[in-house]
């Protein structure tokens, strides 16, 4: 069924290296609306560069990036997050001077249309977009239960909660991708269910496309729609979690060529 | 009894004055800000005028460095391009004062909008010390032209207060008679420390605004991490860019405030690289990020140097030093034990004051 669709966002022979390394070779990869991608592969095998490529940190030496029928592959990094491309760090990037609630309203940023002096002058205009915008960061705070440390400097806040914040941080921006790096590594059992739960709920109720790296491995198969499989910059496999899982190609980069199962 | 009241509403939590004790203390400081003229003496009267300066040069400092993350040392050339502005508009056009002081900002801004482009590619360091430039360079352009600017002899600053010239006012403007208003005789001392009051309170409530609103929540990113800003839809060139430009105006205005209270200006001194360094003191012993920190470091340190003389005059070794000596000494000790012990500044003290006496009478 979802393959019927056209895709959110398509990668078409994505090309990336740096000097010697080649760090994505011809990747084609396409992510229907609605769904939540999981991308796994070993360490180094391109994930973050892959994620890089298509938030714009990176830009590839050839292939295509389209989204929403536009390749965007151009554009800097900052339209692409204004276009609906939102991302969460793998080393999380949350500005630890300011409070909980800054963060999120920085995410609120593009929703912003008041002019630089509307703000100097605090005019009208400029306070009922500053409360609209922390209507919409209270309704994100509230979703993953932020609200006790609220306006508490990020710096003095224990790393499970800083997942949760820089998770809010990207949902603020009302994004219609979402690229999810590592949410939940360094965190334990409890906070990964909740983590996990959070990414659920983002799909079901919220509606926003996913992509996920994780190396959890029984939190991508339980979570995903479909799975990617990264190896050396390669895609080596596309397809639904139980496809995966019996995937002799993935089993070898996994596993090597033992009898055992994922 | 609650000391705040509830807040129910997103506008009250962005209020400036949250509860009874922040309304009392601005009532208290504003009748001690109006009484000063009055009560204080010509030396010290001068005083205020120049912390007064000192404070829209810090608060315009601040949005650069303390916001943006943007270190500059040239300050001092931004202001002297307000002054020369002000000073060229009084002395050569004969243009008022109130429309000379915008002139000297845009003037300063035109300049700041074109240093702004250098650092979309250097950072820290490397940005210091091309804005270091900006002095000798400002320096030059300002001693090039000595039929309009003075060259080194200086210039003075008339302050006119209309565009015609008035019948019998002396050479430097009609602005420095005194006047007397409903039985009060204001001498051009109290008039200046009026008007710089009335600037200053301006350009914090400014500086204010843009720390609490989205301008500037995209400045902080920018300082804090622009690849992590750029992810979020920051444009990091044009938070950047802005911020040149806003610090840069103010600075400029900073710089005509100082000519016109001093009435005559010459380069170098005072727009030198000393003046840059006084400048980042005093958001440094303040507390950097906020406009506190900004007022708090302009009032302390222009306070400083008369304060330590008063002070130290009867004492036994230090007596032998020359005053200027004595304020470089205590002003040097007070910026390392500010570095060392207190790296939030005048600011952070003033949270642990507040954290005391919220959760008294317990100590954590």
């Amino acid at each position: 069924m979802v393959e019927l669709m056209t895709p959110l966002l398509q990668l078409q022979d994505v090309d990336l290296s740096f000097k010697g390394v080649r760090a994505l070779r011809e990747v084609s990869l396409a992510v229907n609306p609605g769904e939540l991608l999981a991308i796994i592969g070993p360490n180094g095998a391109g994930k973050t560069s892959l994620f890089n490529c298509i938030s714009g940190l990176y830009s590839p030496q050839s292939g295509a990036i389209i989204f929403e029928g536009q390749n965007i592959v151009k554009a800097p990094a900052h339209s692409r997050a204004t276009m609906g491309i939102a991302r969460m760090f793998q080393n999380l990037a949350l500005y630890e001077h300011l409070t909980v609630l800054d963060n999120m309203l920085v995410g609120c940023h593009h929703r912003y249309t008041s002019a630089w002096w509307a703000d100097m002058l605090w005019t009208e205009g400029a306070q009922k977009q500053e409360r609209e915008a922390r209507a919409l960061a209270e309704d994100i705070i509230d979703f993953l239960n932020l609200e006790g440390v609220r306006k508490t400097p990020v710096g003095v806040l224990p790393y499970g909660v800083l997942k949760r914040v820089e998770l809010g941080r990207a949902l603020c921006m009302e994004p219609k991708l979402l690229l999810l790096d590592e949410p939940a590594a360094g965190l334990n059992r409890e906070e990964t269910e909740d983590m996990a739960r959070y990414i659920l709920d983002i799909k079901e109720d919220r509606g926003i496309t996913q992509i996920l790296i994780e190396h959890d491995l029984h939190m991508v198969l339980d979570l995903a729609d479909r799975v990617a499989v990264l190896e050396f910059g390669n895609a080596i496999a596309v397809g639904t979690p139980d496809k995966i899982r019996n995937d002799p190609a993935v089993r070898a980069a996994y596993l090597g060529n033992s009898e055992d199962t994922i | 009894m609650p000391t705040r009241p509830l807040v129910t509403s997103y506008k009250d939590d962005s209020r400036l004055f949250a509860d009874i004790w922040h309304k009392i203390a601005w009532t208290l400081a504003l009748v001690v800000l109006v009484a000063w003229p009055f009560m204080a003496s010509a030396r010290w009267l001068t005083i205020g005028t120049q912390t007064l300066v000192a404070v829209v040069g810090a608060v315009s400092l601040m949005i650069l460095t303390g916001f943006a993350g943007q270190i500059s040392l040239g300050h001092a050339a931004f202001m002297a391009i307000g002054a020369y502005t002000v000073a060229v508009a009084g002395h050569v056009l004969h243009l008022p004062f109130w429309l000379g002081i915008p002139m000297g900002g845009f003037a300063a801004a035109i300049v700041g909008l074109a240093v702004g482009p250098f650092a979309l590619r250097l950072r820290g360091l490397y940005l210091a010390l091309v804005t270091l430039g900006l002095i000798p360079i400002v320096a030059h352009i300002l001693l090039s032209f000595p039929e309009l600017t003075g060259g080194v002899s200086g210039i003075s600053v008339p302050m006119h207060t209309g565009f015609s010239a008035v019948e019998g006012a002396s050479s430097l403007g009609d602005m420095t008679a005194a006047w007397h208003v409903a039985g009060l005789e204001l001498s051009f001392q109290t008039k200046l420390y009026f008007l710089y009051l009335g600037i200053a309170t301006a350009v914090c409530l400014a500086g204010v605004n843009i720390s609490r609103s989205n301008t500037g929540r995209a400045m902080m990113a920018v300082r804090d991490s622009d690849l992590a800003a750029e992810a979020l839809g920051v444009n990091p060139a044009k938070a950047k860019i802005m911020a040149f430009g806003i610090s840069s105006f103010f600075a400029g205005v900073a710089g005509a405030m100082y000519a016109f209270e001093q009435q005559y200006i010459t380069i170098e001194p005072p727009f030198d690289l000393h003046m840059s360094v006084h400048y980042i003191s005093m958001i440094v012993i303040g507390g950097v990020g906020t406009i506190f920190g900004a007022v708090a470091g302009a009032i302390t340190l222009v306070m400083l140097s008369p304060l330590v003389e008063t002070l130290t005059a009867g004492l036994p070794i230090l007596s032998d030093l020359t005053s200027a000596q004595r304020s470089t000494l205590v002003f040097s000790v007070a910026v390392c034990g500010f570095l060392i012990f207190e790296p939030l500044g005048l600011f952070g003290i003033y949270l642990r004051i507040k954290r005391y006496f919220l959760t008294w009478p317990f100590r954590y």
